[in-house]
């Protein structure tokens, strides 16, 4: 089992452990039955009647010198009840097993529900994002399948050992000063394990190191470097260091864990053994209370108990430990989203207003935004521009309301964004980002976004033929069909940086939109296909209201209005003429590009 | 017959395997034998052996006070075994296993820096090959763990088996019988899981894949944007059902198989067959007592153990992880083509690069990505490439550096073919900045150094000169990246890409090699890049791609390649005359603030 890092609070595991067990009920309660009709078998039957009853019965009869055919008898009863118990244990992990699935399917549906629900800016927050991931460890790594597990093994130890201590009193209660101290071994085992989890804990900065040292090592997108710089020797160094302190912490912790270990090996293994052999030779030599039955009892009953002492161990331990993914499980689903929809169905786009707008991210010192006001009419094309880090995509942010802002408000035709349903809202903008993404679906599906009839492939190699992606798209043997990447499809294709985004611009065809939000793409194209884009983009927004956020100025110039954010505030605003007359900011962005430009056409 | 041709490539590949772990640390692999008979056979002994002792005295009835000697000697085995062992674990093996992971790892690591980068590009290598190797390489280690069990059971097995032997040899053959009939079941078992775990790890693939979409921040924004989550979690789930119905059809044999040898080893071979025969002995035919009953019906169930570990375990082991082995043998024993020669370049000053009939087309395509490339780059020049997407610009400067090997034609540097110094010297007379620079874990210094023991004050230049103006609260010794310090510093998009050019201007050689170092600057920034970078680099011959035309007016010569080829070349002034590609490219950026010129005069 991985180890998570230590959190300040203890968290509360019995409530943790009850709140996942529900939650796991309400999915499939097949598990969990499964899980306690497998370890009640099995510890019945391993712990109870294979090992004490079975050589216990036959001995009383071998030590009487007792009758052959009764003896048979014996045998077959247990060979019956035997055959009962395994049929029983087959049976829970078949369940067990199947059911599984079906609850790890029913579990990933309800976080995927959850995490659609939750904003953007959830996402940015290390803190959600740590709570997310451990949320899908339970998943990924099927720990709520050992929390089922270990629950139930509990329970089903604790039954066995009730039925070996009895049997161990009907021979002679004095043994169980002996053979009970192995449970007590407990206490001392999670306290090692305590300090094994202190000692992993010191070095999970180190084995970070090694990890992400192994990475820049194997990875491709290192493998240049490594080849043409000395970088591999300051990883190196750092790997050399990390296994030293490792070892230092080794060091460090052997002599505590040796004592611990060497404790609980006393009181588990030395005491029971030699004390129950020494109790047992005894009573044979001065006393005649003592039978070979009642000796192969105690004998067996070392490691029953045992046995059970260490599947407790186990458990509590898998227990512990688990609580803490639940707990974040639980916070996971107790987020609630900042960004809350309205009811409102937005109307016809007329007019989207910034008012006094300030933002500012969690955690973050300054305002990212300050201040903001501005109107986009219906049909107007308006320019983002700014340097890196000025606020332009926050603004876009919060224009698709993927934040709200910390002051001011967004109109949309006169009312507060707030008040409209979120996903109709956000399905008035026709979006491209920089970082668009496409799935690995069906080249019509990501088009579409649906699961395609006729029409709809209709619809969408008609959107491919608008947005430039039809010419590459025609050329695959399965066209509109066929599937994006070859993450699982063998016949799947990879796209060029080029055909994605206009794959992403086909998207913006396909839907009716209100305003077109495009965030250029930088400068990983050539200048012809750069060129080929813009005017793609041009044409797919003909007509339509548009927010331009600009890299370069060339799409600046066309547009009817532009803002220049500096520091989060709008530095100056105007068309194209009036800013470069103005001589501020924008001035001095054109001109620097436009400088090397220039001087060409003087030369 | 395959398969036993298999088993025996796998049993070598684990001979191989103790082999090199014995030629890393010998020490370690001995006392971890030792380590595993003190630790478990003692104890098996005494279960089996204790109580046959203690009941043939009690049996004999004479001198009862013999039953103080045995529990002395299982005192005495208990607390030496134990004392022993752990004191082995904690303050040894630990350590020893650290160093001899870390020892392996390196290994694995200075080959991996070795070999060649076409082979990065062929997915088959890089997938099944390289990420194996990456998520195995420390674990391979924990094989000891295996050879040391096998060994304890072995020994156990003999010992064992031999105490039962001389009590009844017909109760060994009892046991082994009904673990050789009932063992196949055991081989059908761990076949069914693998194959279980092979479909699902395909079904799993799929349905990971939906999953991570909704996990990843870089999905966020397009997720809640378009209406497509429906489609999604409708996909994940018709691969959630696919894994489903494999979990159900494999678990039914699974279980069923299971159940079945656990029901004829343990109950009908070990819970009836043989204590009926030791019954029969015992009040029959009266030759075996209760102590010999009772040592044989404890033994049977540590030989059955055993003899199920010793097989079908240990086959199921060598098969899995015979195939680690052998990729890591295999990896081990990869050779690089790209070889270096014998002399040391020189790295002084610049000088003449003389590229003649280049040719270059990545491995399993028909496609030539460079087509006879001929050109001269005189010392201190300043070169730039341009051309569209897919020309063939970065793979050019790929093979200048010896990442890849050319196909045709050769490149000499000051006469020399640059086939004919060493990779080291090589490496060193250039400073490359690629498109898709990385930013490293690690010090600042150090990632503009890109070596150990940066120059601090020559760090702090090369940072002056790229325009980061970052401050940073460490100075040069500021930790980049929050990998492994929660404090460590980030870095936004356009102050990497100054870091990242930095480093040409750091390193002390006479060649810089800067792919796009504009790319994610704005256009404030970039006008002061392109003003510093030629005074920085003065003293050296650059070479610089670029698609902004803007920043390469100022290069003393462009070469504009289309499709593998050099299509035009010359000065600015020049190719604008010629009015051809350049001019064309040239002329479709800088129209709009051309336009707005003319409206401006």
């Amino acid at each position: 089992m991985r180890y998570i890092k230590l959190q300040k609070e203890k968290a509360p595991v019995v409530k943790n452990v009850v709140w996942a067990l529900k939650l796991i009920l309400k999915t499939d309660k097949r598990l969990p039955m499964s899980a306690l009709l497998m370890q009640f078998s099995s510890s019945f039957f391993h712990v109870y009647v294979k090992n004490i009853l079975f050589l216990k019965t036959l001995l009383t009869v071998i030590d009487s010198r007792g009758d052959f055919s009764q003896y048979i008898k014996y045998l077959l009863m247990f060979l019956a009840v035997s055959v009962l118990c395994e049929a029983l244990s087959w049976y829970g992990s078949y369940v067990n097993y199947s059911s599984v699935k079906v609850v790890l399917k029913k579990l990933n549906n309800l976080i995927f529900r959850k995490a659609l629900s939750l904003d953007v800016a959830n996402y940015e927050d290390p803190q959600f994002y740590d709570k997310y991931q451990r949320a899908t460890d339970i998943t990924d790594r099927g720990y709520f399948h050992i929390l089922c597990n270990s629950v139930a093994s509990i329970f089903g130890t604790v039954f066995s050992l009730i039925l070996v201590i009895i049997t161990v009193i009907q021979v002679n209660p004095l043994y169980l000063l002996f053979t009970l101290p192995s449970t007590a071994v407990f206490a001392v085992e999670l306290a090692k394990s305590r300090k094994l989890y202190k000692r992993d804990l010191a070095m999970t900065g180190n084995e970070r190191v090694k990890a992400y040292i192994k990475r820049t090592v194997f990875l491709r997108e290192y493998s240049k470097d490594m080849r043409t710089s000395n970088i591999f020797l300051v990883m190196m160094k750092r790997f050399e260091a990390a296994v030293k302190t490792n070892i230092m912490i080794y060091k460090e912790y052997g002599f505590p864990l040796f004592i611990y270990s060497t404790v609980s090996s006393f009181f588990s293994e030395f005491l029971p053994t030699v004390g129950t052999y020494a109790l047992a030779g005894g009573q044979f030599i001065y006393t005649d209370t003592m039978t070979i039955s009642a000796f192969s009892v105690v004998i067996s009953s070392i490691n029953s108990v045992n046995r059970a002492a260490n599947s407790l161990v186990s458990a509590f331990n898998n227990i512990s430990q688990l609580a803490l993914y639940f707990s974040n499980l639980r916070e996971f689903f107790d987020y609630e989203p900042g960004v809350n929809s309205g009811e409102e169905i937005p109307g016809e786009f007329e007019s989207l207003e910034f008012r006094n707008v300030s933002f500012r991210y969690l955690g973050a010192e300054t305002d990212s935004l300050k201040n903001v006001s501005f109107t986009l009419n219906k049909g107007e094309k308006l320019a983002v521009v700014g340097l890196n880090g000025a606020g332009k995509t926050t603004l876009v942010k919060l224009m698709m309301r993927f934040y709200d802002p910390t002051e001011g408000e967004i109109l949309y035709n006169g009312r507060n964004i707030k008040e409209f349903d979120i996903e109709k809202y956000r399905l008035l903008f026709g979006a491209v980002f920089q970082d668009y993404k496409n799935f690995a679906l069906s080249v019509n599906e990501n088009v579409i976004c649906r699961v395609c009839d006729d029409s709809d492939r209709a619809f969408a190699e008609e959107a491919m033929k608008n947005s430039g992606a039809w010419d590459k798209i025609s050329t695959l043997p399965d066209k509109g069909e066929t599937v994006l990447t070859k993450e699982f499809d063998k016949n799947g294709v990879g796209l060029s940086g080029g055909e994605n985004q206009k794959l992403s611009t086909a998207r913006l065809f396909a839907h009716d939109f209100e305003i077109a939000v495009l965030d250029e793409p930088s400068s990983a194209l050539d200048p012809v296909a750069e060129y080929k884009m813009y005017d793609n983009l041009v044409r797919a927004t003909e007509g339509k209201s548009v927010v331009y956020i600009s890299h370069r100025l060339s799409s600046a110039v066309l547009s009817d209005r532009i803002i220049v954010l500096d520091g989060g505030s709008i530095a100056e605003r105007g068309n194209h003429t009036e800013l470069l007359a103005l001589g501020g900011i924008y001035a001095e962005m054109f001109n620097h590009q436009a400088e090397a430009y220039g001087k060409a056409e003087v030369g | 017959m395959n398969k036993i041709k298999n088993t025996t490539s796998m049993i070598g590949h684990m001979i191989y395997f103790v082999r090199l772990m014995f030629s890393i640390s010998p020490v370690f692999v001995i006392l971890e034998l030792i380590y595993g008979l003190l630790l478990r056979v003692p104890g098996r002994l005494i279960s089996v052996l204790g109580m046959k002792y203690i009941i043939d005295v009690v049996e004999s009835g004479e001198n009862l006070e013999r039953i103080w000697i045995g529990v002395g000697v299982i005192a005495a085995i208990l607390v030496i075994s134990h004392l022993l062992s752990w004191l082995y674990m904690e303050f040894y093996w630990n350590i020893a296993k650290e160093k001899l992971s870390a020892g392996l790892c390196k290994k694995l690591y200075e080959k991996a820096r070795e070999i060649d980068l076409e082979e990065y590009d062929n997915p088959d290598f890089y997938n099944n090959f390289i990420l194996t190797i990456e998520t195995s390489a420390d674990n391979i280690q924990n094989l000891l763990g295996f050879v040391r069990n096998y060994f304890t059971e072995f020994v156990t097995f003999f010992t064992i088996g031999a105490v039962i032997f001389t009590i009844d040899p017909i109760c060994l053959l009892i046991i082994v019988v009904t673990v050789i009939v009932f063992l196949p079941f055991s081989g059908i078992v761990g076949n069914l899981h693998m194959g279980r775990r092979k479909d699902n790890a395909e079904l799993h693939h799929r349905s990971d894949y939906f999953q991570r979409i909704f996990y990843l921040q870089d999905y966020a924004k397009e997720v809640r944007m378009n209406n497509i989550s429906p489609l999604l979690i409708n996909r994940y789930n018709e691969a959630a059902d696919a894994v489903i119905e494999n979990q159900n059809k494999y678990w039914k044999k699974i279980s069923f198989f299971s159940g079945l040898q656990e029901t004829g080893i343990d109950v009908l071979g070990l819970m009836f067959v043989l204590p009926a025969y030791l019954g029969y002995c015992v009040l029959l035919k009266h030759n075996i007592g209760a102590g010999d009953f009772v040592a044989s019906f404890n033994g049977a169930y540590q030989i059955a153990i055993s003899i199920e570990f010793l097989t079908v375990t240990a086959l199921m082991v060598f098969s899995e992880r015979g195939k680690m082995i052998e990729k890591y043998r295999e990896f081990l024993a990869c050779t690089p083509k790209i070889k270096g020669g014998e002399e040391t370049a020189s790295c002084e000053k610049p000088e003449t690069i003389e590229i003649r009939n280049l040719s270059f087309t990545y491995p399993g395509s028909d496609h030539p990505v460079l087509k006879n490339i001929n050109l001269t780059i005189k010392p201190y020049e300043k070169i730039a490439l341009v051309g569209y997407n897919g020309a063939g610009k970065t793979t050019l400067t790929n093979l200048l550096l010896r990442l890849y090997e050319a196909s045709d034609g050769e490149i000499l540097i000051g006469g020399k073919n640059i086939k004919d110094v060493t990779l080291e010297s090589h490496k060193n007379r250039f400073a490359a900045v690629f498109q898709d620079f990385q930013t490293y874990a690690c010090t600042i210094g150090e990632n503009v150094a890109l070596d150990v023991n940066p120059d601090k004050d020559r760090v702090t230049q090369a940072l002056k000169h790229s325009g980061f103006s970052k401050s940073l609260k460490n100075g040069v010794d500021t930790e980049i990246l929050r990998e492994f310090d929660e404090s460590g510093t980030m870095l936004s998009g356009g102050e990497s890409q100054k870091m990242a050019v930095s480093r040409a201007f750091y390193k002390d050689c006479p060649y810089a090699i800067l792919d796009e170092p504009s790319a994610n600057l704005d256009p404030i920034a970039e006008y002061e890049l392109n003003k510093t970078m030629l005074e920085a680099a003065e003293h050296k011959t650059v070479i610089f791609i670029s698609h902004r035309l803007s920043t390469t007016v100022g290069a003393d010569k462009i070469y504009v390649m289309a499709d593998g080829e050099i299509i035009e070349s010359g000065s600015h002034a020049e190719l604008m005359e010629k009015n051809g590609t350049y001019a064309y490219m040239f002329n479709l950026q800088a129209e709009k603030y051309r336009q707005d010129n003319k409206q401006n005069s």
